[in-house]
C-alpha cells in the first residue's frame, strides 16, 4: 500500500489528540476541567477503549461539520460494556457529535450497553450547516436515530448516565434531560435556553448559573447528584453502573446491631442510618437527596444484590409525601421496575399532603390528594419487580400506598414486614399482626436485614427480557 | 328509591344538587339502568333503611353503548365509602376491565365512615372493596376510560378515587381535600384550584352540566360516525393568522373552525395554558388535538407545565386510539430563570417520550412558527418510527434554530448592543430578520422537504381526513399503557 495513504490516516488521527492541540489543552486546564479524552481516559477501564469516528469531525475540504465537537468510545467499566461519550467545548463549543453519538445509542439499544456521557455544551449552534436557520428536514436521519428520540427509545431499556460538568443548554440540556441520573459538578448548569437566547428571548442578562446553576437544579429536582468535579463524577458514575450488576455477597454494617435504637417510638429521626444499618456496609448511593427530602430514594446492596430503598424520612417534614416528593417516588419505582432492582420501602409517614401557594408568595401545607400522588400509586400497581415493606410507625391514609402499592392485586409487597413499635388505629404491631394480618410478620428490628436477604434468592433478577417494560419518566 | 327519601331529595335540591340516583337516571339512557347491590345496607339487618349503603351503582347504557356508572349518595352518612359500597364499586370495575366499558363515578362523600367495621389499612391482602377500587383504577387506566365527577365535597379516599380516574369533571361549587388527623379538622379548597394545577379536566357549572359533559366525553370512546359536518367558520380559517407575523391570535379559534362543527371539548383549561388539549371530531371520527396557544401569557413556548399537559393526553390519546392532530405555532421550548426553576430541562422531554411511544397516528399543520426543539415537541422528530404520518406546513411557516429576531441578536450582538437607541437596536434586529425570512419561508421549507407538503389552509380539513379514513379504529387485545395520572 502507499505509505502516503497510511500516513495521512495517522496524521489526521493524531491531530486529535490532546498533544496536537496544546491551546485547547491549556484552555481546559485554566477552567480547571479534564479533556474529553481524559474523562474517557479516568471513566474506562485502561486499555478497554474503542473509539469511533475519530476523524470524522471535517467535510473533504476541511470544514467543520456537526459531527465534530466530542469524542465517543465504547469500552468497558470494570468489565461492563459500555458506551462512553464526550463533548469537547474546545471544538466548536460542543457540536453534538450527533452522527457518532446516534451510531453509538444503536449499538446500546442492539446490546443493552448502558451510556454515560459528558453533555456540556451550548446546543445548535446559530448557523449549524443542516439545520441552521433552515428546516427540520423529513427524513433526516443522521444515523439510525436522530439523537433525541434514540434518548427516549433508550430509556427503560439501558442505563443512561449524564454528567454536567459546565454549562449545558437547550440540545445538550435535553440528553441530560432524557438521561436515567444526572450527576452535575457544583458551578455548572443545566437549561434549555442559554443566555444569549435568554438575553434575545426577554431581554435579561444572566450568567450560566445564574439562570440555570446545577446548585437551583438540585433542590428543584432537575439532578440526581451534585459532586465537587469531574473526577468525583466519573467516580458516582462508576459506582452507579456498578449496581446493574448483583454481587456475589455482602456484610452488614457495623451499626447493624444498634438498628432498632435510632427509631424512637416518636418524634422525628434520621432514616439514613436505618437504611445503613439494614444494607450492606458501604453501599448506599442516595439520589436526589435535597430534593423532596421527606422521602430517601437509593440504590444500596443486601448481600451483594442490588436493590432500590425508598423510605420515608421524618426528620424532614414529619415524613409527609407531597407532590415532588410523590413524584420522586414514581420515578424511582420506575427506574427499578425496568432494571430489576428489587425495593425496599421503608415506611413512617403521616400521609399525602399538598403544598399550596397563594399569590402572595406563602405556602400551606395541606393534608390532601393530587395527581402526583395518583401517578406514584400507579407506578406501583405497575411494577413487576418485587417489593419489599418494612413499616416502622406509621403509615397512615393512603401514605403505606404511594410508598409500597396497593393492599390487594397484583402490587402487593412480597413480604410486608412491620416493626413492634407500628402503629396502626390504637393497636401494636403485635395486636395487629394477629388481629388484621396486616404484615406477613412483625419483626425485631435487627431480624429486617436477614428475613429480607433470605427471600431475595427466591425472586432471582429478571433482566433478560426481548423487549423494554418501560419508559423511565423524565419527571 | 327517592320517592320513599322525601327529605333526602329535599336536601341535595336545596343545596343545588341531584340526588344520586337522579344523577345516575340523566347521565343513562332512559330504562336501561342495571342496577347492582339496592338493597346492600349499612349492617345486614333486614330494617336497616341506610339506602344501598350510600352508593347507587350499576350498568347502563350511554348513547346506546355499555358503561358501569355509580354515584356517592351523600345523604346517606354523608357519602362515606365503607367496606360493602366498595365492594359494589369494585363490581363495576370489573365488569368494565373485562368488557372495557367506561366507568363513571359521581364522588361526593368524606372518605373512609368512622367505625365501618373495615380494619384500618395497611392490610397484607386485602380482597376487600375499598382496596380494589383504587387497585381498580389504577388496572382500568389505558384500558377503559375511567371518569370522576367531583359534585359536592370529596375528602380522602373519595378525593384518591377521583384523582385516579383519566378525566375528572367538577363542579364549580364542589370541594376537594382531606381530613387532618391530628388537628381534628377538615381541610377543602375550592375545585378550581385543584384544577389550575392540573388535577381536573374540565369545570362545569352544575350536576346537569357535569352529566353533559360526561355523555359527550363519552361518545368520544363509544361512537364514531361515518361523516361530519364542517363547522360554518372553516371557510374562514385562513384568515385568522394575522398578516403580521409577530401579533398573536386565539388557537381556539382555528381548532373549532377545524374541527366538524360543535364537536369540540376542551380538557385541562386552567391550566398550562400555553398548551390547549381538546377531543374533538373531523368527519365524524374521534380525534385529539393538541395545539399551541399564542395568546397565552408565554405566547405558546412550551413550559413545564404545557409539557406535561401534552405529554399525557398524548397518552390518552394512544390508549383511547383516537388519531392526533397537532397545530404547531410556538416559539419553542420556555426558556429564562423562571422556566427553568420550573424545571423545563427535565419536563420538556415527556412530550418528546410520549410521541415516540405512541402507536396512534399524528397529523400535524405547523401554522407558523416553531423554533429550536419546539417543532419536535409537537410532532417528534424528523427520523424514526414516530413521524408524523402527515406533516403539513401553512404558508406562514417559519423554523429553525431559533426565531430570526433571536438570531439577530447573536449575530448582530455587536452593533445591537453598540446601537444608540432601543429604536435603532430593534430596527438592526428587524433589518436582519427581514433578510433571513426567505430562509425560513414555506416555500424553501417545501423545497427542502422538510414537510410532506405546504397547503392552502383551506385544504387542510380534506387532506388530514382523506389520510385519516385510511387508518380505521383499532383497538388492540390488551392495553398499551396506563395514563400518567400527572
Amino acid at each position: 500500500m502507499d505509505q502516503k495513504l497510511i500516513d495521512a490516516v495517522i496524521a489526521a488521527r493524531g491531530a486529535q489528540l490532546d498533544a496536537a492541540r496544546p491551546d485547547a489543552v491549556a484552555r481546559v486546564r485554566a477552567g480547571g476541567k479534564m479533556t474529553a479524552r481524559e474523562r474517557m481516559a479516568a471513566l474506562l477501564d485502561p486499555g478497554s477503549e474503542v473509539e469511533f469516528g475519530a476523524i470524522a469531525a471535517q467535510t473533504a475540504d476541511g470544514e467543520w461539520v456537526p459531527e465534530a465537537g466530542g469524542v465517543d468510545f465504547v469500552g468497558t467499566i470494570d468489565g461492563q460494556t459500555v458506551i462512553a461519550s464526550s463533548t469537547d467545548y474546545t471544538d466548536h463549543g460542543g457540536g453534538y457529535g450527533a452522527g457518532r453519538l446516534a451510531r453509538l445509542f444503536a449499538l446500546a439499544l442492539e446490546h443493552r450497553w448502558p451510556i454515560v456521557f459528558f453533555v456540556d455544551g451550548g446546543g445548535s449552534r446559530a448557523r449549524h450547516p443542516r439545520v441552521g436557520l433552515g428546516h427540520v428536514e423529513l427524513n433526516g436521519a443522521i444515523g439510525r436515530f436522530n439523537l433525541f428520540d434514540g434518548m427516549a427509545e433508550l430509556s427503560g431499556w439501558v442505563p443512561t448516565v449524564a454528567i454536567v460538568s459546565g454549562p449545558s443548554f437547550a440540545g445538550h440540556a435535553s440528553l441530560a434531560g432524557f438521561s436515567d441520573v444526572v450527576i452535575a459538578t457544583g458551578g455548572s448548569s443545566i437549561g434549555m435556553g442559554g443566555p444569549p437566547m435568554v438575553e434575545a428571548a426577554l431581554g435579561k442578562r444572566l450568567t450560566a448559573s445564574e439562570l440555570a446553576g446545577v446548585e437551583m437544579h438540585q433542590s428543584t429536582g432537575g439532578i440526581d447528584l451534585l459532586v465537587e468535579d469531574e473526577a468525583e463524577a466519573i467516580g458516582a458514575a462508576r459506582r452507579y453502573l456498578a449496581y446493574y450488576r448483583d454481587g456475589p455477597s455482602g456484610s452488614p454494617s457495623s451499626k447493624a446491631e444498634d438498628i432498632a435504637r435510632l427509631v424512637p417510638a416518636d418524634g422525628p429521626y434520621d432514616v439514613r442510618p436505618v437504611i445503613e444499618a439494614m444494607v450492606d456496609v458501604g453501599s448506599m448511593l442516595e439520589l436526589r437527596p435535597i430534593f423532596a427530602a421527606s422521602v430517601v430514594t437509593a440504590f444500596a446492596r443486601m448481600n451483594g444484590r442490588s436493590v432500590g430503598i425508598l423510605a420515608s424520612q421524618p426528620v424532614v417534614a414529619d415524613g409527609a409525601i407531597d407532590e415532588d416528593a410523590a413524584t420522586k417516588i414514581a420515578r424511582f419505582v420506575e427506574l427499578c421496575d425496568v432494571y430489576a432492582y428489587p425495593i425496599v420501602s421503608i415506611v413512617d409517614t403521616p400521609g399525602c399532603v399538598i403544598r399550596w401557594t397563594a399569590a402572595d408568595g406563602s405556602v400551606a401545607i395541606e393534608p390532601g390528594v393530587s395527581r402526583w400522588h395518583a401517578r406514584a400509586l400507579m407506578a406501583h400497581h405497575h411494577r413487576t419487580v418485587p417489593l419489599f415493606s418494612v413499616q416502622l410507625r406509621r403509615g397512615d391514609g393512603l401514605g403505606s400506598a404511594v410508598m409500597g402499592g396497593f393492599a390487594s392485586g397484583r402490587s402487593v409487597p412480597i413480604l410486608c414486614l412491620a416493626w413492634p413499635i407500628v402503629q396502626i388505629g390504637s393497636d401494636d404491631g403485635f395486636a395487629a399482626v394477629h388481629n388484621h394480618n396486616a404484615f406477613d410478620d412483625v419483626v425485631v428490628p435487627m431480624e429486617t436485614r436477614e428475613r429480607i436477604i433470605r427471600m431475595l434468592p427466591h425472586l432471582p433478577r429478571r433482566l433478560e427480557r426481548s423487549e423494554k417494560k418501560h419508559t423511565v419518566d423524565t419527571w | 328509591m327517592d320517592e320513599q327519601r322525601p327529605e333526602a331529595v329535599a336536601a341535595a335540591h336545596v343545596a343545588g344538587n341531584l340526588t344520586a340516583r337522579e344523577r345516575i337516571g340523566l347521565l343513562l339512557d332512559p330504562e336501561s339502568f342495571v342496577e347492582y347491590g339496592v338493597l346492600a345496607g349499612e349492617t345486614s339487618s333486614p330494617t336497616d333503611n341506610q339506602a344501598a349503603d350510600g352508593l347507587v351503582a350499576g350498568a347502563g347504557l350511554v348513547s346506546g353503548r355499555p358503561v358501569v356508572a355509580a354515584s356517592y349518595d351523600r345523604s346517606v352518612r354523608r357519602g362515606t365509602q365503607t367496606d360493602r359500597n366498595q365492594r359494589k364499586l369494585s363490581r363495576l370495575v370489573y365488569l368494565a376491565n373485562s368488557h372495557r366499558w367506561p366507568f363513571v363515578c359521581f364522588v361526593d362523600g368524606d372518605g373512609t365512615r368512622p367505625g365501618d367495621p373495615l380494619p384500618a389499612p395497611p392490610i397484607v391482602v386485602a380482597p376487600r372493596g375499598r382496596w380494589e377500587v383504587y387497585e381498580g383504577l389504577a388496572e382500568l387506566s389505558g384500558w377503559a376510560p375511567t371518569i370522576a365527577v367531583v359534585c359536592g365535597r370529596a375528602l380522602d379516599g373519595n378525593a384518591g378515587m377521583a384523582m385516579l380516574a383519566d378525566c375528572v369533571i367538577a363542579t364549580r361549587n364542589a370541594t376537594l381535600g382531606a381530613r387532618d388527623m391530628s388537628a381534628g379538622s377538615v381541610v377543602e379548597r375550592p375545585v378550581a384550584e385543584y384544577a389550575s394545577r392540573g388535577h381536573i379536566d374540565l369545570l362545569v357549572d352544575d350536576d346537569a352540566g357535569a352529566i353533559a359533559a360526561v355523555r359527550q366525553y363519552l361518545a368520544y370512546y363509544l361512537v364514531e360516525a361515518s361523516s361530519g359536518t364542517p363547522s360554518p367558520a372553516y371557510d374562514t380559517i385562513d384568515s385568522i393568522i394575522p398578516e403580521n407575523r409577530r401579533r398573536a391570535y386565539d388557537m381556539r379559534k382555528i381548532i373549532s373552525a377545524f374541527a366538524d362543527a360543535d364537536s369540540v371539548l376542551e380538557l385541562g383549561a386552567a391550566w398550562g395554558r400555553s398548551m390547549i388539549t381538546v377531543l374533538a371530531r373531523l368527519g365524524g371520527r374521534s380525534i385529539g388535538i393538541f395545539a399551541n396557544q399564542p395568546s397565552s401569557l408565554r405566547a405558546g413556548a412550551i413550559d413545564a407545565e404545557a409539557a406535561d399537559k401534552a405529554a399525557r393526553f398524548i397518552e390518552l390519546c394512544d390508549a383511547y386510539e383516537f388519531p392526533l392532530v397537532a397545530f404547531i405555532d410556538n416559539p419553542g421550548y420556555m426558556v429564562g430563570p423562571e422556566a427553568e426553576r420550573e424545571g423545563i430541562a427535565r419536563h420538556h422531554a415527556r412530550p418528546l417520550s410520549a410521541l415516540h411511544h405512541r402507536t396512534v397516528p399524528l397529523y400535524s399543520v405547523q401554522l407558523r412558527k416553531a423554533y429550536g426543539l419546539g417543532p419536535y415537541a409537537m410532532s417528534g422528530f424528523g427520523s424514526s418510527r414516530v413521524m408524523p404520518d402527515l406533516r403539513l406546513a401553512w404558508p406562514s411557516v417559519e423554523s429553525g434554530g431559533m426565531s430570526l429576531e433571536g438570531a439577530a441578536y447573536l449575530v448582530k450582538r455587536r452593533e445591537i448592543l453598540a446601537a444608540e437607541t432601543p429604536e435603532e437596536a430593534r430596527a438592526i434586529r428587524d433589518a436582519y430578520a427581514e433578510s433571513m425570512r426567505d430562509a425560513a419561508s414555506g416555500l424553501r421549507a417545501g423545497r427542502a422537504f422538510a414537510f410532506d407538503d405546504i397547503i392552502h389552509p383551506l385544504e387542510t380539513r380534506a387532506r388530514i381526513l382523506s389520510m385519516l379514513e385510511r387508518v380505521p379504529r383499532s383497538f388492540g387485545a390488551s392495553k398499551k399503557h396506563p395514563i400518567d395520572p400527572r
